[in-house]
């Protein structure tokens, strides 16, 4: 009873769901959107699901007497306050969220909006950092995306094209320093005439890139956007979107059940 | 004025956050439990406003004011009777909270768990691995060289990359091939979502830094 | 010059921040804007819209929320005034209900500016749960979802909405997106209603959406604080979005110096060991 009820209701919703997609009519059709109807009520209340055990955890550290207690006070209070704030203004405007209401005009405005946003702003100065520090052309593959990244980045933003060529010199001259390095490190002639010539072709192209670039660097960041970057996605969501309808199958069919635990 | 008091408690909260930048400290510790305590609490008012009063308690609303609650019952129509079935799944939702009776909420959890399958299914079959793929069954000559070539970038990297994840086989021979021309892709790829990101991530400090100096410190100047 | 190179590779994350800070500050005091053309996806979605007839229905989703909020807000406005400008008509709701009150927000406000009238220019249905499953039943008709708008008015009672039942009635459909919820108006609204969409969404998600931009699923594609710039060019009215593409170059160009910065520590230290 436990087990079999919950198997059954998810291979009922399930399977009706994709019967109706092939046979849109009666009386899939009508059932399919009692179906929806229904998990529009049932799935609204999934959004509390977790806020118990926030409650609970903070609830235990203030009985607990925690060093971090009075943070918790705070997001109870927190809390309470908000909830009460909001059903004020609900009663009074028919909605928390009318334009006229005091909780949308003050705390929604000035008091949430802010904290969320500024807590996401911190992810600029992290990915810089981060950028810095890991990023580094250590293969192939690396180098490949760092090519990329590096294309986008300055493509995509206006006047990007102008600093392009001072990147593009630094780093072929950087390149060809490293292979004048490996030349001098060679002992048989014609391996250190080959580094001299790579380290020397190296820098005679600092010109034409920076040239080119100069001039189509937003239409090749376009293309690398609408053409191989597009395939690439593709391909990548095919295949993700066929990896979850294999999972979903596996659910309606009760042979993935990890869900009931 | 209530409007520069709420002003300058917002830009307290923006610094607030900001100085984790610093190092983690109270004040920060504050304004991330202020963030999670409302944020909680919102929860609860969607449920409230855009989910139970329209859509459970909405229905009822006439026959209840015309007849009150005990005599609404004898006027109850399908439409009112048949919505005890998702009010029940709901209630059984509810049920996690009380130990004894949390089993009965994994009836509702299925429900939302078998919805979200079948939604799943048809939607990725319907919306995106037919229409993709024959997005993709692209003329590979078109009579312009350019959009010829492109064309045909755009199906190697598209077949390459979904070669890359064909697992069933060992990557040898000319599966070896396509999966290496797929993950030279993928890095071009994934170098232009980050290079996005980038993107993303300062517009979001471009926005806060804004806020502080047009709409918190310009009004010392009015 | 061991030391130098250590140096460079280990610069300390505080003085990257206050770089970062300063790169972003200095530019928008400034409030300068460079030129440049608009792409060609948005184009094509301000094209859609100068296109549409007087009177039209345009549904408006808010998928977003604070966290993306400097991306999706400001074109939020440009585009409402656009709308408006145009005569067109506003249907909004959303997906997202934490950022959902931003889209009342920029919606009162514009309708103020422009003189519009509540449930004759412009309607706000709020938010149902249960994403894919409000898309499929809106398809057949608007009032299973939405039998009254936020307030709990019954849609019947506001003049604009007696003749609007399902996507047949709504000539555009744009969701400002911050996740995932696009890809889910494209699957359900226009795989299976032929809805016409166009998506705008913040940076993050925008290369994952150009797969349906060229399948033609949606007619135009506006990505991150640069396709609101370009769509403030379009419209002719400048703002925010484009002085903050003078800031992003400033950052794009420091966090590129950086990466380089740290590479030339890496293969010097590399190579002296």
């Amino acid at each position: 009873m436990k087990k079999e009820v919950p198997l059954i209701i998810t291979f009922i919703s399930g399977f009706l769901l994709i019967v109706a997609l092939f046979i849109p009519h009666e009386p899939f059709g009508s059932l399919q959107e009692r179906f929806n109807d229904w998990y529009i009520i049932v799935s609204g209340f999934t959004l509390i699901l977790g806020v118990d055990s926030l409650l609970l955890y903070h609830w235990r550290k203030i009985k607990t007497k925690d060093k971090d207690a009075p943070y918790s006070i705070i997001l109870i209070i927190t809390f309470i306050t908000v909830l009460l704030w909001g059903i004020y203004s609900g009663v009074k405007h028919g909605n928390p969220f009318a334009p006229a209401s005091t909780f949308l005009r003050y705390f929604y405005t000035y008091m949430f909006v802010p904290l969320q946003a500024t807590m996401f702003a911190l992810l600029a100065f992290f990915i810089a950092s981060a950028a810095y520090r890991a990023f580094r052309a250590r293969g192939l593959n690396a180098t490949l995306l760092l090519v990329s990244a590096g294309l986008v980045m300055l493509g995509r933003v206006p006047k990007g094209e102008i600093v392009v060529p001072f990147f593009i010199a630094i780093t072929l001259i950087l390149i060809a320093i490293i292979f004048v390095l490996e030349a001098v490190a060679r002992v048989s002639l014609y391996e250190r005439l080959l580094y001299f010539a790579l380290a020397l072709i190296s820098l005679i192209a600092i010109i034409p890139l920076s040239i080119l670039l100069r001039e189509y660097l937003p239409a090749l960041a376009d293309w690398i956007m609408n053409v191989p970057q597009l395939g690439a996605k593709r391909g990548l969501f095919i295949g993700i979107w066929l990896g979850a309808i294999a999972m979903a199958i596996r659910i309606i069919l009760g042979i993935e059940r990890t869900y009931l635990k | 004025m209530v409007e520069v008091i709420f002003i300058w408690i917002a830009a307290g909260l923006t610094l607030a956050i900001f100085s984790f930048l610093y190092k983690d400290n109270p004040f920060y510790k504050v304004a991330e439990h202020i963030y999670v305590g409302s944020a909680a609490a919102f929860w609860f008012l969607y449920l409230w406003f855009f989910d139970v009063e329209p859509k459970i308690l909405g229905p009822f609303k006439e026959v209840f004011h015309k007849y009150g609650f005990s005599g609404m019952w004898a006027h109850f129509g399908a439409e009112q009777w048949i919505l005890f079935i998702p009010i029940f799944l709901s209630i059984c939702m509810l049920l996690r909270f009380i130990p004894p009776t949390a089993w009965l909420s994994r009836w509702a959890i299925a429900f939302t768990v078998g919805m979200a399958a079948g939604l799943g299914v048809t939607g990725a079959l319907q919306g995106y691995i037919i229409p993709q793929t024959q997005a993709t069954l692209l003329p590979l000559w078109t009579g312009n060289p350019l959009t010829s070539f492109n064309n045909l970038i755009i199906v190697i990297a598209t077949l390459a990359t979904l070669f890359y994840f064909f697992f069933s086989k060992e990557h040898k021979g000319v599966l070896g091939v396509f999966s290496r021309i797929g993950i030279t892709f993928i890095m071009i790829a994934f170098g232009a979502s980050f290079g996005y990101t980038v993107m993303a991530r300062v517009s979001l400090l471009i926005g806060r830094i804004h806020f502080l100096l047009f709409e918190w410190l310009s009004s010392f100047f009015h | 010059m061991r030391e130098f190179f250590e140096r460079i590779s280990k610069i300390d994350r505080r003085i990257i921040y206050l770089i970062v800070l300063v790169g972003v500050t200095i530019p928008l005091l400034t409030r300068k804007g460079f030129e440049f053309k608009p792409l060609p996806e948005v184009k094509n979605a301000y094209n859609f819209i100068e296109n549409l007839p007087e009177g039209s229905n345009v549904l408006i989703s808010i998928d977003y929320d604070a966290a993306s909020m400097p991306e999706l807000q400001p074109l939020l406005e440009v585009m409402l005034r656009h709308l408006f400008r145009n005569n067109l008509k506003v249907i909004m709701m959303g997906h997202w209900p934490l950022g959902l009150p931003l889209g009342q927000i920029a919606l009162e406000k514009i309708a103020k500016e422009m003189d519009k009238k509540y449930g004759y220019d412009y309607v706000f249905l709020g938010y149902r749960p249960g994403i894919a499953a409000v898309m499929l039943n809106m398809g057949k008709e608007i009032r299973m979802v939405f039998d009254v708008d936020y307030k709990g008015v019954p849609l019947d009672s506001l003049p604009m909405m007696r003749e609007v039942h399902n996507y047949d009635d709504i000539a555009l459909l744009i969701g400002f997106e911050a996740g995932s919820v696009g890809d889910f108006w494209v699957q359900f609204a226009q795989a299976r209603f032929g809805q016409k969409i166009i998506l705008t969404s913040t940076a993050v998600v925008t290369p994952d959406l150009y797969p349906y931009y060229q399948a033609g699923q949606i007619v135009g594609l506006i990505g991150g604080l640069r396709g609101a710039a370009d769509y403030e060019i379009l419209v002719k009215r400048k703002g925010f979005a484009y002085t903050g593409m003078t800031a992003q170059t400033v950052i794009h160009v420091i966090i590129i110096a950086l990466i380089l910065l740290g590479n030339i520590g890496y293969f010097a230290l590399r190579r002296m060991r």
